[in-house]
């Protein structure tokens, strides 16, 4: 099966953290889908988000991230 | 919306007394002091004395400070004059942006990480190394543990970078140069000071002839400012800096009450591990600028921390390096001025302003 893919190249911070928090609302645990995003600061700030929210994120290769919904800590 | 008016920024006007000295110093246009005229010695005598002020409240030896005309040179000259040997030389990852550039110029350099609140976590640091530090971090207020990192670098060199900290963290028991910006005690702008120990094996890092160490093209009339903002600062301090920690403590306690999803750098619970008065903060889904630019339509001027502007698309090196949220950010500093229903108002507009944002 192929990963739901969300283009964010081109956005700059923080548009890809507000899509990636878009695009969580309707997935249910531990779906995933794969954030393509080019901004320097989508890493550091990703990961953030991951801690403040509960949300997972996995750095799949430059620019590419892995990002998995834990809706049993938090909906945000 | 909530509509005062507040000066949240780091730069605060000069004092009213400061101000006047500045004035008159300037309309005297004091003489080049090296000079042999009676008004070149008046301005020695001058220069003389402000050095001395300086030095005392700065715990420092007078013929220890070299005055230097463009601040912003001060922590690289501090540390580029200890590393012409082929000395390691380490630094941190929330270091200034010119520290990192002195870096990359050397041959063996290394980056010592921060943790989560900011604070240095060294490595095994050789002897014979050049330890840059800075006292605190200017972006976040987060204050090191000098003596401890010294202490784990034995027979090392130490260029600390006071300029965000002043005189409010105490020099480390062992330096060779420590620099000093007379805007960390509300004096003026374009003056910087640097301390070179008496002991240490510093050489000026610029080509030169004769025994100069700085090339001594600084404003008498800033220094003038400086040693007297700072007798004001220090006349001030004890009274004022437990009333802004305080004032910081509330505002960050309200913010997290008030706020969800906001990032605030540094450990401010532990009065060893933060400035009193500045604070670094980050929301989560907004744009830095936006927020910037809201607030300022309040009548609330705060600066931006973070980078992420058309000049720089860089994040802030300093919120990466301690794995903190770097879009959203918005410095606010307290000054002696600022006051309790000011701090309020401050709560108040960025809880509504963060929520406006949010929702677009």
């Amino acid at each position: 099966m192929t990963l739901k893919t969300i283009d964010c190249r081109g956005m700059r911070c923080p548009l890809p953290i507000i899509e990636t928090a878009k695009v969580i609302r309707v997935l249910l645990d531990g779906e995933k889908f794969l954030l393509l995003s080019d901004d320097p600061a989508t890493q550091t700030d990703l990961i953030a988000w991951a801690r403040m929210t509960g949300h997972h994120v996995e750095i799949r290769a430059a620019h590419e991230f892995i990002v998995t919904a834990n809706k049993g800590l938090s909906s945000s | 919306m909530v509509h005062v008016t507040g000066n949240f920024q780091s730069e605060s006007p000069l004092s009213d007394r400061v101000a006047e000295a500045l004035a008159e110093a300037f309309a005297q246009g004091w003489s080049d002091p090296r000079k042999l005229s009676q008004s070149s010695s008046r301005a020695r005598i001058l220069l003389d004395q402000c050095i001395q002020s300086v030095a005392h409240t700065l715990r420092v030896l007078p013929q220890e400070i070299e005055l230097i005309g463009e601040p912003n040179l001060g922590p690289t000259w501090g540390a580029a004059g200890l590393l012409i040997s082929s000395a390691p030389f380490y630094y941190s990852a929330v270091d200034r942006k010119e520290i990192h550039a002195l870096a990359r110029t050397h041959a063996t350099s290394h980056e010592m990480p921060v943790d989560q609140q900011g604070a240095i976590q060294p490595p095994e640091i050789p002897r014979g190394s050049v330890l840059s530090l800075q006292a605190a971090n200017g972006e976040t207020g987060v204050v090191q543990n000098l003596d401890a990192l010294i202490e784990s670098a034995p027979e090392s060199q130490i260029a600390c970078d006071f300029s965000a900290a002043g005189p409010l963290v105490a020099l480390p028991h062992r330096w060779d140069t420590a620099f000093f910006d007379p805007k960390a005690w509300q004096g003026p702008q374009g003056l910087g000071i640097l301390a070179i120990s008496e002991t240490t094996t510093w050489r000026n890092p610029l080509p030169h002839l004769g025994a100069l160490r700085t090339p001594s093209s600084f404003s008498i009339p800033l220094l003038v400012a400086s040693a007297i903002a700072l007798e004001e600062w220090t006349h001030n301090h004890d009274m004022e800096s437990a009333r802004i920690r305080n004032l910081t403590g509330e505002f960050r306690d309200r913010i997290r009450t008030r706020i969800e999803n906001c990032d605030i750098a540094g450990d401010f619970a532990n009065e060893n591990t933060s400035l009193p008065h500045i604070s670094s903060l980050s929301f989560l889904y907004v744009e830095g600028e936006e927020l910037l630019r809201s607030l300022d339509k309040n009548g609330l001027s705060v600066d931006s921390g973070s980078a992420c502007t058309a000049e720089d698309l860089a994040p802030s090196h300093v919120l990466s390096a301690m794995g903190l949220l770097t879009h959203g950010n918005v410095r606010v500093t307290f000054h002696r001025n600022t006051t309790h229903q000011q701090m309020l108002s401050l709560v108040e507009a960025l809880t509504e302003n963060v929520a406006d944002l949010r929702r677009n």
